[in-house]
């Protein structure tokens, strides 16, 4: 039976996590069809079309969609669920909104997040902030499942999958999107770069965060922060790299002035190298770091983006 | 309005997690339990929208063993008026708290259910939104402001790229997040009122629900472990580590 | 600024000693205490522990370098973030809890209040000494003042809204309280308040509107010596008949000492008067005063044991943090699995086992005695109530000498497992060595407990209760001695030993009485040693057969069970052979302790 992704976009582009939930599906079946749902989202479309794997993109293009509203796109998924074995999404804000309401419609659990599939029916999903790895099984005639895309490389382009839409039964919802405030960046988007600079407390304010993204600019690099940072105001709620903000596992991470929480670490512990700098030494950060540089990142920062 | 908050007894999020040996689970006996941090929230939420005016009444539902009561206690005492324990031992899935949740919305007809966005032990940030479905509800997750108006509540959602502001037609589920507000510490004499609270235990069969779990879990294993590196004397060696060494840059 | 280090409430500890050895069931059933069930303890507990935590153990550190100072303005300014922590103890109202809910208190035991100031003094010792002064001041007013007073002022002080001092210490009038000066003079319906007084803990400060100082002062016509002290209330505002805040008094806050510890606390010389007479209340009867203080002083004697235990307790999860993340060397007979850190080095481990022991010892001393209190005060029997009163009348001195001394040590030996980081500032541990060292000093010096046991609770009945409570232990010691496990079969047979030495040392103190006053004396202090190294081993035996006992019944939470006694069994080869040592010191020593003359001691030089 073929495969359904829920794709992540904002009409007009896909998102990176898009391709990471491709490859997680391919390890499940070769039928992988891709649903893209918004307004005005042909663009989103054919690029999910160009993703190796894919075998088959729908492209439901409605208002109702436009915002990807949880109440509609879980209403459209559940009329095409028949015949598909499983429906993925990334764990993203969407996912994560959109998924579990599918599955109650169901009347199937929902696995959320997972970091391995083990089988068509067992997946690994970490739980208690990644302090262990939950190995579960489902026997729900269709499996809903989130997957955490750093633990799934990205599948590549080149791809030309056939585009179809979809007949939708959008009807008026009981929610309504009012507006919205995004960040707005040059910078790779946290979960899909190379390398990830983050700062903590120890930044002491946000005026000190352009020392960050000097040397971030200068590397190609993403700015993320730690919940310290997030709570102190230094920076908006959508840098949060750990537990209950982005899961990161980039090329390079560069935690700066974090003293590495559990909950900080939960979120970036995967990345390949780990480079802390902190003027305590006995901070943990040091504890899961391949390169630790005790040190003021006053002094440290611009002697580094001057080296690099 | 009524409230529902819905709060789960957890694992103390400062207590070290133990696999157990034979990957069943983890160690939850003689642990720390507490209320789940974004069950807090969603109490403290509720608590004020009682205090503003917006609300009428708070009532608390826990899924869970007899000791949950104490969690119920707690939101008693954090300003909740009376409280309702589901009673059951077993393991208990997010699919099967909505639909607990379902039947004692159908009973108390809230304007609005609360809760918080996951439970840090099973990490699943399901239920919220399975409720919402069962009920055919608007869901606001990932709530970092609620405001409630006439009929409607505007909720402000923490999503991937800042904030986004959406408007539900009550009733409505709402989910909190980190930094919905900051609970408060219960002070004494509500701490000694909330036993005289209402308290009421019913069963899963009682409200007709079906509460076997769907998934099985397999085994539960350590993460792998990371070990630490080296300590680098200055900017210069650690540029030339990540350069020749790690080659990452 | 360097990090704060946290502190974890034991609260399955503190849980363990209030209902295995203090019998919090027990408290529950006197009358009035209904309240007190084990989930409202649980809950009590368990908020406290968070306010413990997160409100006032952050701001040890912040208070310990920024300390209180004393402002342009003559008004003493605390630390930064200790008004909003006030309000917070103040909006929970936990400043009540023991007290008389007729005047809005929540009428819950003393021993609970004693869980709830043992997190508060951890968390923060120069901060919980307001709390604690303030509810010592609440007793005085509540056991002696006149309706008017209690009507006018307990509601607030209750509250939190108003804080309390006591103000006895004068420049000449230290320990000898007979050399008191400051002086009443009757004026209408009050009496006119002058002189001054040193040593004032939160004196003042800017946490409340207004303070109420409770004040040692003579009357015109007032005996010499200590019975003719008495006690009046001193507003820093005077509190206008409908409670509202009237003039302000002639109380002025002249300096703030600078301190070896508890820099957070401000320590206040306080002058009153100082343009004809502070206006001051009787409290109770004329020339009484002291009596009055004294009841209120031993309620603060064991508040100062408290913190004894309360600083070890910090100080022991500092060292325990510590040595488990530092790495130096490979500890002996190190096998994969274990952790690198110096804890696993036998001497930190020593050290560390040690302080684990005592402070268990501490808690189970000081909650049984907490116990006995609510049991004196609320029993319907008054043979119970007589004989709870008698053990708490000897316990306050051994707990008040004994922990604080031992409370000194831990933190030392804090430091010590801390190595030369111990030594710096910046690690914390120094902090808690030195906010110890006030605790054997104030509310009486360890000499003056040591007096206190020797000629009150010792000389006084003739070693009557002290041998009724040394009998109680030999029985327990004597019943472990057979027991089936190793553990306790040693920790029964050493206090058996250890209380034989604490007999002996009795005896020669009521012969040596007679002959010379100061053999007693000048043995006293070892005498209270001996006396609370076996009373701690009498705790930690109880706990390690109730853990004994739970494990036979199939309690499942055996790391935490089966460490009682092995805890107990270290404390028993470790502290309790010390009793031989100081027995022969307090018999075969005293006399050398003034046998050079004077010009000896200080050489012919």
């Amino acid at each position: 039976m073929p495969i359904l992704i829920l794709a992540d976009h904002d009409n007009a582009s896909l998102k990176p996590a898009t391709a990471h939930t491709v490859t997680a599906a391919t390890k499940l079946g070769t039928d992988i069809h891709v649903l893209v749902a918004g307004r005005g989202a042909t663009p989103a479309a054919e690029e999910a079309a160009k993703l190796a794997g894919v075998a088959k993109v729908l492209l439901a293009d409605d208002a109702s969609y436009e915002h990807a509203l949880a109440e509609p796109v879980a209403a459209l998924l559940v009329s095409l669920a028949p015949g598909y074995s499983h429906i993925l999404a990334a764990a993203t804000s969407v996912g994560k909104n959109v998924l579990p309401r599918v599955a109650a419609l169901l009347d199937v659990a929902m696995i959320s997040e997972i970091t391995a599939v083990v089988s068509a029916d067992s997946f690994e999903r970490p739980i208690y902030a990644g302090n262990a790895i939950a190995t579960v099984q489902s026997a729900d005639p269709v499996k809903i499942v989130t997957i955490r895309t750093t633990a799934f490389e990205a599948a590549a382009a080149g791809n030309c999958a056939a585009v179809e839409s979809v007949t939708t039964p959008a009807a008026p919802g009981p929610s309504s999107f009012v507006s919205a405030e995004l960040t707005k960046s040059e910078r790779p988007e946290l979960t899909a770069a190379r390398i990830v600079i983050s700062g903590g407390r120890g930044m002491q304010s946000g005026e000190n965060f352009p020392l960050l993204e000097a040397l971030a600019d200068k590397l190609g690099a993403a700015v993320g922060a730690s919940r310290a940072a997030v709570d102190a105001g230094f920076v908006p709620n959508d840098y949060q790299v750990g537990q209950t903000g982005k899961i990161v596992a980039p090329e390079l991470y560069i935690a700066v002035g974090i003293s590495g929480a559990i909950q900080h670490l939960a979120g970036m512990k995967d990345s390949k190298v780990i480079v802390a700098i902190n003027k305590d030494e006995e901070a943990p950060i040091f504890q899961v770091a391949d390169y630790g540089l005790v040190a003021d990142l006053f002094k440290a920062l611009p002697e580094l983006q001057q080296a690099v | 309005m009524k409230i529902l908050c819905a709060v789960k007894r957890v694992v103390d999020y400062n207590v070290k997690i133990r696999v157990k040996t034979d990957q069943s689970g983890v160690e939850t006996s003689n642990v720390k339990f507490s209320m789940n941090p974004f069950d807090e929230i969603a109490v403290e939420e509720a608590v004020r929208l009682k205090e503003a005016g917006a609300a009428t009444e708070i009532v608390v539902v826990s899924i869970g063993p007899a000791q949950a009561q104490e969690t119920l206690r707690t939101a008693l005492a954090m300003g909740a008026d009376r409280a309702i324990l589901v009673q059951t031992d077993g393991a208990t899935e997010p699919l099967a708290v909505a639909k607990v949740l379902k039947a004692l919305v159908e009973k108390e007809a809230p304007g609005m259910v609360i809760l918080g966005k996951q439970a840090i032990d099973d990490d699943c940030n399901q239920t919220g939104q399975m409720l919402a479905a069962l009920l055919g509800w608007a869901q606001g997750t990932f709530a970092s402001k609620v405001v409630a108006g006439d009929g409607k509540v505007a909720v402000t959602r923490e999503i991937d790229g800042g904030l986004e502001v959406v408007s539900l037609t009550l009733p409505a589920v709402v989910t909190a997040d980190l930094r919905l507000n900051e609970p408060r510490y219960a002070s004494l004499p509500n701490i000694m009122k909330a036993k005289k609270k209402p308290l009421e235990t019913v069963t899963p069969d009682a409200l007709g629900v079906d509460v076997t779990p769907r998934l099985k879990t397999l085994k539960v294993a350590e993460p792998p472990k990371r070990e630490a590196g080296i300590k680098v004397p200055d900017v210069a060696v650690l540029v030339d580590k990540l350069k020749n060494e790690a080659r990452v840059i | 600024m360097t990090a704060a280090t946290p502190y974890t409430p034991p609260q399955k500890e503190i849980r363990f000693v209030l209902d295995h050895l203090a019998g919090m069931a027990d408290v529950a059933a006197l009358p009035g205490f209904e309240d007190a069930s084990p989930d409202m303890v649980d809950s009590i507990l368990g908020e406290a522990a968070k306010i413990a935590e997160n409100v006032l153990a952050p701001l040890n550190r912040i208070g310990d370098i920024q300390g209180a100072k004393l402002g342009t303005d003559g008004v003493a300014h605390t630390a930064e973030g200790w008004g909003v922590a006030w309000q917070a103890l103040v909006e929970g109202g936990w400043n009540g809890l023991p007290f008389d809910p007729a005047h809005g208190g929540m009428g819950l035991p003393n021993l609970l209040n004693t869980a709830v100031q043992e997190m508060w003094h951890s968390a923060n010792m120069a901060f919980a000494l307001c709390p604690m002064l303030t509810q010592g001041a609440v007793n005085a007013v509540q056991l002696y003042g006149s309706e008017a007073l209690k009507d006018l002022y307990l509601p607030r002080m209750i509250s939190g809204e108003w804080t309390g001092t006591m103000n006895i210490t004068e420049p000449q009038a230290g320990s000898d309280l007979a050399a008191t000066r400051s002086r009443a003079v009757p004026n209408g319906d009050h009496y006119l308040v002058t002189g001054q007084k040193i040593f004032i803990t939160y004196g003042d400060h800017d946490l409340t509107e207004n303070i109420v100082h409770l004040v040692l002062a003579r009357l015109p016509d007032a005996p010499a010596g200590v019975k003719g002290i008495s006690l009046f209330v001193v507003p820093k505002f005077l509190v206008e008949p409908d409670g509202s805040l009237g003039a302000r008094n002639q109380v002025k806050c002249v300096s703030l000492e600078h301190k070896l510890g508890i820099h957070g606390s401000p320590t206040a010389v306080l002058s009153f008067g100082d343009e004809g007479g502070a206006a001051g209340f009787l409290v109770g009867e004329p020339n009484r005063g002291l009596e009055y203080m004294f009841t209120m002083m031993n309620h603060a004697r064991l508040n100062v044991a408290m913190q004894g235990l309360a600083i070890a307790e910090r100080a022991y999860q500092q060292a325990l943090a510590y040595a488990r993340d530092r790495v130096q060397g490979k500890p002996l007979g190190w096998s994969e699995g274990q952790s690198k850190g110096i804890v696993n080095h036998p001497d930190v481990r020593r050290l560390l086992m040690g302080m684990k022991a005592r402070i268990e010892a501490m808690r189970g001393i000081l909650y049984t005695a907490a116990a006995a209190v609510d049991v004196a005060h609320h029993h319907a029997d008054e043979a119970a109530r007589d004989r709870a009163a008698l053990l708490v009348d000897l316990l306050t001195p051994i707990a008040k000498g004994w922990c604080t001394e031992t409370g000194q040590q831990l933190a030392s030996d804090s430091v010590q497992v801390h190595g030369g980081m111990g030594f710096i500032e910046e690690t914390g541990a120094a902090q808690h060595l030195r906010d110890a060292r006030i605790t054997t000093i104030y509310e009486g010096t360890t000499a003056i407990q040591a007096n206190d046991l020797i000629n009150r609770k010792i000389l006084r009945d003739g070693g009557v209760t002290a041998n009724r409570l040394l009998d109680e232990i030999a029985a327990l010691g004597g019943e472990l001695s057979g027991h089936a496990d190793d553990a306790l079969r040693v920790t029964g047979a050493e206090l058996v030993s250890a209380v034989h030495e604490a007999r002996q040392a009795i005896a020669w103190v009521l012969t040596a009485a007679k002959q010379d006053p100061r053999l007693p004396a000048a043995a006293s202090v070892t005498l209270l040693e001996l006396m609370g190294v076996v009373a701690g081993g009498w705790q930690l035996a109880r706990a390690a057969k109730v853990a004994v006992g739970r494990l036979a019944e199939g309690d499942a939470d055996t790391a935490f069970l089966s460490a009682k006694p092995l805890t107990a069994h270290f404390y028993a080869t470790h502290v309790l052979p010390k009793a031989a040592a100081l027995r022969a010191t307090v018999i075969n020593g005293s006399a050398s302790v003034m046998a050079l003359s004077e010009e000896q001691l200080f050489g012919a030089a």
